[in-house]
């Protein structure tokens, strides 16, 4: 029963199944608040908190923002506590799907994966990173991650102005985009209120139009910069849902490597390490559904083995491929 | 190409190299009962290309090729029809020897004299185009020769080290610069829509060489190895459809040994892979005498066979230049080949196959002269042996003469591996 079970999800056709859930979690995300749906505002993912009225939760970095910006004192006292226990679900959360979140849940992932749709559609073919360009664009992530903490903490020593406040979100493609699906155009705005906003806001719009440019002829632009991104990858080590490899299986074929979306070379060239999620990797689990080798790869949810390589199911994804394509 | 031998002295049929394969073939069909009836097809394949001189891939251009690097599905895809020249002729190896210093690679000369000889197969005289890798020196160094011999010859280089990425972007640039000379050749350009179609084409063989290969992992062996090895050598010269077909219809017969709980070999014989110089007919004097002494080959790792079919290419998008990247890719970084610099990928292969099949010694053939294979026998047998798998170690040509002296060996080896079980089943 079970292993019929596994035979199917293992012979399954992945690009079909992770297409319908980012629609599902794209419409949870986007336009959940029209059923009242609130999951929460500590969401691992870019459910962006600025789609006021659509939203079904809201994006972490928003609160963390805003947290972090808290004057030392405010922080010491029961507020504390708040922040703490925000924190803790963020991490719950995450803990479910690992970057899971990025390969099927986060909106503007998925905003990604359809303008790459549509460029392949139009025959137009990718652009890859140079191995060196991509050592250094992987870096980014990280700065902006420390920026994101130490402007708002600038803020609450009283260094900077509080026109800066959540520095990351006036400059992410999220707030200007995602109200957009529910009819929000409010974010494509320059804000004039006062010079900080003005750059920051003009720096928002820019960046919007490097994220569309980039991301129709780049797979997953934007998600080599991401700060939430490089958060994950911090606590990915605990999460339940785990991407094994084992090498001893794994044939070097680079097939795997072929299907990345992110460019990662160590899931096709690395036969050492058991746990082979690395820092850019969206855990969209393309890379498994690529590899012929029985077991090579594999994904575990609490040790439980969930969906895993196998030459049949290889075959079978293949086929079909072939045919459509 | 102008034909370079005009003078063509006889038909093949009445050469030393048909009768070479006349004996070897009866040997294969004879010398065991019960072959599958499906292996007819490629009993007669080779007896109408090597016995009788049967040309191949009437009006099409052939591209032969020196190596398993070649990706044949950009040949396929320029509208050509690939054709491995790796040969295993003992007579050509004695024309041959007049190419090469004494002591080298009787594949080599092999197939050096084969190109050479005034009354060749009927489709060497055809040849488009050779496509030679760069890999060993021998090889190498055999480009120029056979270039004086009036053949165009294509030297395609393939990075010495494959882990890096400078040698990806190398080869990466090798494989298009290759697809380019393939236009020149056919005069057609590569299209999407051609690539993928001979990306399916090649794909289709690869499932039934998976199916079979799977096949092999029965405990009860339902297919000997010399038949495998003539299955896959097949595919050198064979249209890759009909190929296709036939080890479909094999895999059939198989299914039903299986379930008839039919064994080819004997009930207890020791299992055993074989790697190492590949078995390339009609020199099977090997994995014959493996199989006569009591011995059934379950898998190998060798370049005439499971190196060439077993893996497999994907792509994200069908985009010409991404499965051109994509088809490259798979044919460096995966290879076992041991003229890369290291030896890790070949003992993780053989320690993995040692384990899925259920194999219980290996043999390791290594042709007199071939440097690469030797070097490496050393590392691949330490890794084995610590995993207590035995290696035999053959080192041995195409000349006929070692025979007794094989047989005496491979014998004590297969009593050695019957001794083991019987220890450790008390
Ligand atoms: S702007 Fe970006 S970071 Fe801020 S809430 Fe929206 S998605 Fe999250
Ligand atoms: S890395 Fe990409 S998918 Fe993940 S949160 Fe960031 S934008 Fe979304
Ligand atoms: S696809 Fe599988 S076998 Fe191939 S390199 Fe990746 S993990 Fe290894
Ligand atoms: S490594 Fe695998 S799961 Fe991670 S991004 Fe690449 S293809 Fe997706």
């Amino acid at each position: 029963m079970i292993k019929n079970i596994r035979k199917k999800i293992n012979n399954g056709d992945l690009r079909r199944f992770r297409f319908w859930l980012q629609i599902f979690f794209f419409l949870l995300f986007v336009y959940g608040g029209y059923l009242s749906i609130n999951l929460g505002q500590n969401i691992p993912t870019f459910a962006c908190g600025f789609n006021s009225e659509g939203q079904g939760a809201t994006c972490y970095l928003i609160p963390l923002q805003h947290q972090l910006a808290l004057s030392s004192s405010t922080l010491f006292s029961m507020a504390g506590i708040a922040v703490l226990i925000g924190f803790s679900y963020f991490v719950l959360w995450f803990l479910v799907l690992n970057k899971g979140w990025c390969g099927y849940a986060c909106p503007l992932g998925t905003i990604q994966d359809w303008i790459t749709s549509l460029r392949s559609r139009l025959g137009i073919p990718y652009a890859s990173y140079t191995w060196e360009q991509f050592k250094h664009l992987k870096k980014i992530k990280y700065i902006l991650l420390v920026l994101m903490v130490v402007i708002p903490m600038g803020i609450g020593a009283g260094f900077f102005s509080h026109d800066m406040s959540t520095p990351f979100c006036m400059i992410c493609p999220g707030r200007t985009l995602i109200p957009i699906f529910t009819g929000d155009f409010s974010q494509l705005t320059i804000d004039f209120s006062s010079k900080t906003k003005m750059i920051l806001t003009t720096l928002g719009m820019l960046i919007t139009g490097i994220f569309l440019a980039g991301s129709f002829f780049k797979k997953r632009f934007f998600c080599f910069f991401c700060p939430m991104s490089a958060l994950h990858f911090m606590l990915s080590k605990l999460a339940f849902l785990k991407l094994k490899k084992d090498g001893s299986k794994c044939t070097k074929c680079g097939d795997c490597y072929t299907v990345c979306d992110m460019q990662i070379k160590e899931i096709a060239d690395d036969v050492e390490s058991k746990n082979i999620l690395q820092d850019d990797c969206i855990m969209c689990l393309k890379c498994v559904s690529a590899c012929p080798e029985e077991g090579a790869l594999e994904v575990k949810f609490m040790g439980i083995p969930v969906f895993e390589a196998t030459v049949e199911g290889y075959i079978k994804r293949m086929e079909k491929e072939n045919k459509n394509g | 190409m102008a034909n370079h031998k005009d003078e063509i002295k006889h038909p093949f049929n009445l050469t030393h190299q048909a009768s070479e394969a006349t004996r070897m073939l009866r040997s294969i069909t004879d010398d065991f009962p019960d072959n599958p009836e499906a292996m007819n097809y490629f009993y007669d394949l080779y007896k109408k290309v090597y016995c009788e001189g049967v040309s191949l891939h009437e009006n099409k251009k052939i591209v032969g090729t020196m190596c398993v690097q070649v990706p044949e599905e950009l040949i396929y895809a320029s509208g050509a029809v690939p054709v491995r020249l790796c040969n295993g002729f003992y007579t050509d190896d004695h024309n041959g020897a007049d190419f090469m210093p004494a002591k080298s690679c009787s594949l080599v000369k092999a197939t050096l004299g084969m190109l050479d000889s005034k009354s060749t197969l009927p489709f060497i005289n055809r040849l488009d185009d050779i496509v030679l890798p760069a890999t060993c020196d021998q090889k190498r160094k055999a480009g120029s020769m056979i270039a004086d011999m009036g053949y165009s010859v294509y030297d395609m280089e393939v990075p010495p080290v494959k882990e890096s990425e400078e040698a990806r972007i190398y080869w990466r640039r090798s494989i298009r610069k290759f697809a380019g000379e393939l236009k020149q050749i056919t005069g057609k350009k590569l299209s999407k829509s051609s690539l993928k179609e001979a990306m399916a084409k090649i794909s289709r063989a690869q499932k039934a060489y998976r199916k079979l290969y799977e096949l092999r992992k029965q405990k009860n062996s339902v297919i000997l190895g010399k038949d495998v090895f003539m299955v896959t050598n097949a595919y050198f010269f064979d249209e890759i459809e009909s190929w296709t077909e036939a080890v479909n219809r094999l895999n059939v017969e198989l299914e039903k040994r299986v379930e008839e709980k039919y064994s080819a070999a004997q009930r207890r014989a020791p299992r055993l892979l074989f790697t190492g110089s590949p078995a390339i007919f009609p020199n099977l004097k090997i994995p014959m005498l493996i199989e006569e002494s009591g011995g059934v080959i379950v898998g190998d790792e060798t370049c005439s066979s499971n190196r060439m079919l077993y893996d497999m290419v994907s792509s994200d998008e069908w985009h010409l230049n991404a499965m051109v990247d994509g088809i490259a890719d798979n044919y460096l970084k995966p290879c076992t080949c041991p003229i890369f610099t290291k030896n890790d990928d070949r003992k993780r292969k053989l320690l993995h196959m040692a384990k899925e099949f259920a194999a219980e010694g290996v043999v390791y053939q290594s042709f007199s002269g071939c440097q690469v294979y030797s070097m490496e026998q050393a590392s691949i047998t330490k890794a084995l042996n610590d995993e207590d798998i035995p290696v035999l170690f053959i080192e041995s040509d195409y000349s006929p003469d070692d025979m007794g002296q094989l047989s005496t060996r491979i014998e004590a080896f297969i009593e050695s591996l019957k001794a083991k079980r019987r220890r450790n089943r008390k």
